[in-house]
């Protein structure tokens, strides 16, 4: 068994709550609750989740863009948690990210031949003209001509900046990308592009990559694992098809229900769950059910082995 | 008389760089009771078509022309400001996109919807309030009478765009008009709203426009699809027969490379290239520059919507009139 | 919200504290005292005594404390310029006029302001947007003394209707009035203006359309309102501005306010007048602001509930 790319600790943020007026300081807000997750090599582990669910943060705690409350990141079994600013340098250039907007994403000012050379400037690799030669061979590889190096930003649409933001991400041969929501603002009928160009770069370069959405069904074609998250913590952890046929946990079979299906034949009228209910629905094995042991002595609910690598939060008892 | 008249409406906007061509020759229509699904990726001119039609555009810089352009059987390019003022909220209501910016933060949710009642009905404040405590009531809101003393941003995006749901029906309108309702929306809320919006209209019995990008809000809500691009319409067609067998390439293309369809990881069909720039949209036919069927003919003829089944239309120079039904998309 | 409003206030008497040492230092950093400037040169023997007299011989940390405990008991010292009286009564004295002068310019010239800016914005582009502003830039670059030049000019002396200078009877302020009035019927016009342009782009305000409200309703009711509040919070600290007098429209009008004085006590090293003024106008403005954020904080309902931004 390899190391894996990425690894999650029981990965923790809290945001402090802020001096309002009239409200005494309590413990603030959990954003992420001792979370775990592996990204093995080669591999697409797909985080989702809805607004709330701390996916995005957790995106940005492995990426160490945000400091962790507690818990350990592992970046290739280093344990870079609390590396500094310089130290972490290193580090980097193994992790890159691409993230939703890509109007933001991109400086408006620089050519995109500029953009997506920068990192390797960052990292003081090959002489300037070597670096120019990358982007552009980078564009090419994105799907872009490469004569776009001279082009800014505004002008291309939405999906060509995308593909310049992955050619960014990528140019320093990274081990982990993390994509947030890559896909999210972009058109229909632009999205599968992304998401092959996503899938046929991962390919080639045997990239390990972390793909946070809140679609499932744009994860349903791309992803190895998928991983559900609700309030801050991991409820069900499985193998894409497992958790596409075979949900255990009650927020992610809501999450699979309320996914509009394309065939107006399979129109049904659906029952929804209150979060209380979800949260008070929390399933119920007994040990002998279990793959392995529970990891914790406890009636709490925690993350428990199904058979087939399938991870449900859960409460162990009889 | 058809609740919903569009004849060949053209929508353009005088900008700096030039003309922008939002809507270049769009017709379809609504009927009481009907549901209607518009599909449009942006630059598609959906909303606009929309807007247009209860004159929400301002004017200049928009330019609105039509053969017809009625709602409930009244002008709307003719008509005095009053005539529309009175149109709006009463007749057809709109609810938008996004719903945190959709309401004013000083006033509070009560409020701004006694104030739509009263606008069209003479009844006292009191009244009206009490009426709106009732419609918040009836679109599944838990303690509406407190709610209804919250300010805008002391609710969540469902919440609010719940509230903007019974905004919309204050006035028991004929039609509802919903431009991505849901879009910004979690996938779980997503869902309620749909269903809520679906057994409101069966309860009410009143049109209903459903303006999206997604697929499958459309297979799930309305009976009827138009498809839109680049401005114009490109087919048309009873839901369960855009689905099954479409006729033009975009909705065959569209179809196809909705991911999640099939189990397993797969590469996804594609659709090369990207949206149409409305300031600068292609000649001929829009989608002729991503079209797998294109020949040189598609650059130079614009394609007329034409019927080429019973109930179906197409705007596509290589889709030719039919009597049977094609064979159905894998 | 009153713990909001104490804290506010703690921290305003730290201002005023820090500001009125830095005040002080700088006051007394400009070389010579307020003996030195006079044609007749003082023995120096007279001038120790005159120094020693006056506490003028004593450390600086020495001379401020004596002064703040002054000021503490609300004892401003003389004026060494008009040793006869107190800084205190001067200050009440002189402060009339230009409190009445720019108190009123700033009342009248706000609304005026805000009308002009309202009607540019509603009428964008038109002919009357582009004079609406061109005026209020005209207002703003214009220098004040100029204004009052050419107010001067055309009513006092070309058309004869209004008299250039005075005090006394209202009829000589009106003038005074109206050159004060030029910076807030500038200022509040673009403010005006890009606060309600902002708002009408606003989506609810399209929405608001859709309900079918007339536009009357529209404008009055809900753009006014949102636009309204940043408005409302600069009028304090402007007026403070405005309200304690501007050299240039007292000396052309001949107005015995206390512009003249600011610029006096320090030609004249008249510290005692000269901290007073400062620590005025810094009180005044602390003040201000305190009141506008307390102010903002009413009217915007996000801040009222929950105190901040979810």
């Amino acid at each position: 068994m390899t190391t894996p790319a990425l690894e999650l600790r029981r990965l923790t943020k809290r945001f402090p709550a802020r001096g309002r007026i009239g409200t005494q300081g309590d413990g603030g807000f959990l954003a992420v609750d001792r979370v775990d997750l592996t990204l093995p090599r080669n591999r697409v582990v797909a985080l989702v989740g809805e607004s709330g669910s701390g996916k995005t943060t957790t995106g940005l705690l492995a990426l160490r863009l945000l400091g962790a409350t507690g818990g350990t990141i592992l970046l290739d079994g280093e344990d870079i948690t609390t590396l500094n600013p310089k130290a972490m340098k290193a580090y980097r250039r193994r992790m890159q990210v691409v993230f939703q907007d890509s109007y933001a994403s991109l400086d408006p000012m620089m050519t995109l031949g500029e953009i997506i050379a920068e990192p390797l400037g960052i990292h003081g690799l090959l002489t300037a003209a070597e670096r120019r030669d990358q982007a552009r061979r980078w564009l090419e590889k994105v799907g872009l001509d490469p004569s776009y190096a001279s082009r800014y930003p505004h002008e291309l649409s939405g999906g060509q900046r995308q593909r310049v933001s992955v050619a960014r991400a990528l140019v320093l041969g990274p081990t982990v990308l993390v994509a947030d929501e890559p896909t999210s603002a972009l058109d229909v009928s632009v999205k599968a592009q992304i998401i092959n160009l996503l899938q046929d770069l991962q390919a080639d370069m045997g990239l390990s990559m972390l793909f946070i959405s809140h679609d499932l069904s744009v994860v349903r074609s791309f992803a190895d694992e998928v991983v559900v998250m609700f309030r801050g913590r991991v409820v069900e952890r499985a193998p894409a098809d497992r958790i596409f046929d075979d949900a255990r946990h009650p927020y992610t079979r809501a999450l699979l229900d309320a996914v509009p299906v394309a065939d107006p034949k399979a129109r049904r009228r659906r029952k929804f769950l209150t979060a209380e209910e979800i949260a008070a629905a929390t399933p119920r094995f007994a040990a002998h059910e279990l793959e392995r042991e529970p990891l914790l002595d406890t009636a709490e609910p925690q993350l428990v082995a199904l058979a087939g690598s399938h991870y449900v939060e859960a409460v162990v008892g009889g | 008389m058809r609740l919903v008249e569009i004849e060949d409406l053209h929508v353009s906007f005088a900008q700096h760089e030039g003309l922008v061509q939002a809507v270049r020759g769009v017709s379809f229509s609504l009927d009481a009771g009907e549901s209607l699904g518009i599909v449009g990726e942006s630059g598609s001119g959906k909303s606009v078509t929309c807007s247009a039609l209860l004159r929400l555009l301002r004017e200049p810089p928009a330019k609105i022309t039509a053969a017809t352009l009625k709602l409930a059987g009244e002008d709307v390019l003719g008509a005095r400001n009053r005539t529309i003022s009175n149109l709006r909220g009463r007749i057809a209501a709109m609810v938008f996109q996004d719903p945190m910016t959709s309401l004013d933060p000083v006033f509070t949710i009560g409020h701004q919807i006694a104030e739509t009642i009263r606008a069209h009905q003479k009844i006292s404040k009191k009244d009206a309030f009490d009426r709106a405590v009732d419609l918040l009531r009836r679109v599944e809101i838990k303690n509406p009478a407190s709610i209804a003393r919250y300010y805008p941003h002391q609710l969540s995006g469902g919440m609010l765009q719940r509230a903007m749901i019974a905004m919309a029906l204050s006035c028991a309108p004929k039609v509802l008009i919903a431009d991505e309702p849901t879009t910004a929306l979690d996938v779980t809320i997503q869902a309620q709203i749909l269903q809520l919006i679906k057994d409101i209209q069966a309860e009410t019995g009143m049109g209903l426009v459903m303006i999206t990008h997604d697929l499958g809000v459309v297979a799930e809500t309305v009976d009827r699809v138009v498809v839109m691009y680049g401005g114009r319409v490109m087919e048309t067609g009873p839901v369960e027969a855009i689905f099954e067998a479409p006729l033009h390439p975009y909705t065959k293309a569209l179809l196809g490379s909705m991911p999640g369809q099939v189990a397993g990881k797969r590469r996804l069909v594609e659709i090369p290239g990207a949206s149409p720039n409305p300031a600068h949209p292609p000649s001929g036919c829009p989608f002729h520059p991503r079209c797998p069927m294109a020949t040189l003919e598609c650059r130079e003829i614009e394609p007329r919507l034409e019927e080429k089944l019973a109930g179906r239309s197409a705007a596509c120079i290589h889709v030719p009139a039919q009597q049977r039904v094609p064979e159905a998309v894998a | 919200m009153l713990s909001y409003i104490v804290r506010r206030t703690l921290s305003m008497l730290v201002t005023f504290v820090v500001v009125s040492v830095v005040i002080f230092l700088m006051m007394h950093a400009i070389t010579g005292g307020p003996f030195d400037g006079y044609d007749m040169p003082l023995p120096d023997n007279i001038r120790a005594r005159l120094m020693a007299q006056l506490g003028l011989d004593q450390p600086i940390w020495v001379q401020y404390l004596r002064y703040m405990w002054g000021v503490l008991h609300f004892d401003f010292g003389v004026p060494y310029q008009s040793p006869g009286e107190t800084v205190l009564s001067l200050i009440a004295q002189a402060w009339v006029p230009s409190l009445t002068l720019g108190g009123l310019g700033m009342i009248i010239g706000a609304p005026i302001g805000i009308l002009l800016g309202t009607t540019a914005a509603l009428n964008r582009n038109s002919p009357i947007d582009y004079l609406a502003s061109a005026l209020a830039t005209l207002g703003l670059t214009i220098p004040v003394f100029v204004i009052s030049m050419l107010l001067i000019l055309i009513f006092a002396v070309w058309l004869g209707w209004l008299p250039a200078d005075g005090w006394g009877e209202p009829k000589k302020w009106i003038l005074p009035i109206m050159a004060y009035a030029a910076v807030p019927i500038a200022t509040y016009a673009r403010y005006a203006r890009s606060a309600v342009l902002d708002t009408l782009n606003k989506p609810f305000v399209t929405v608001l359309r859709a309900k079918g409200l007339s536009e009357r309703r529209v404008i009055f009711q809900h753009v006014m309102r949102n636009s309204a509040i940043p408005m409302v919070t600069i009028f304090l600290p402007m007026f403070v501005g405005i309200a304690t007098g501007s050299i240039f429209v007292e000396a052309m009008f001949r107005v015995p306010g206390l512009g003249a004085f600011f610029v006096s006590s320090i030609d004249k090293r008249d510290y005692p007048l000269e901290m007073a003024l400062m620590l005025l106008l810094t009180m005044m403005f602390c003040v201000s602001y305190l009141i506008s954020d307390v102010l903002y904080a009413v009217l915007n309902p996000r801040i009222r509930i929950d105190g901040g931004e979810r």
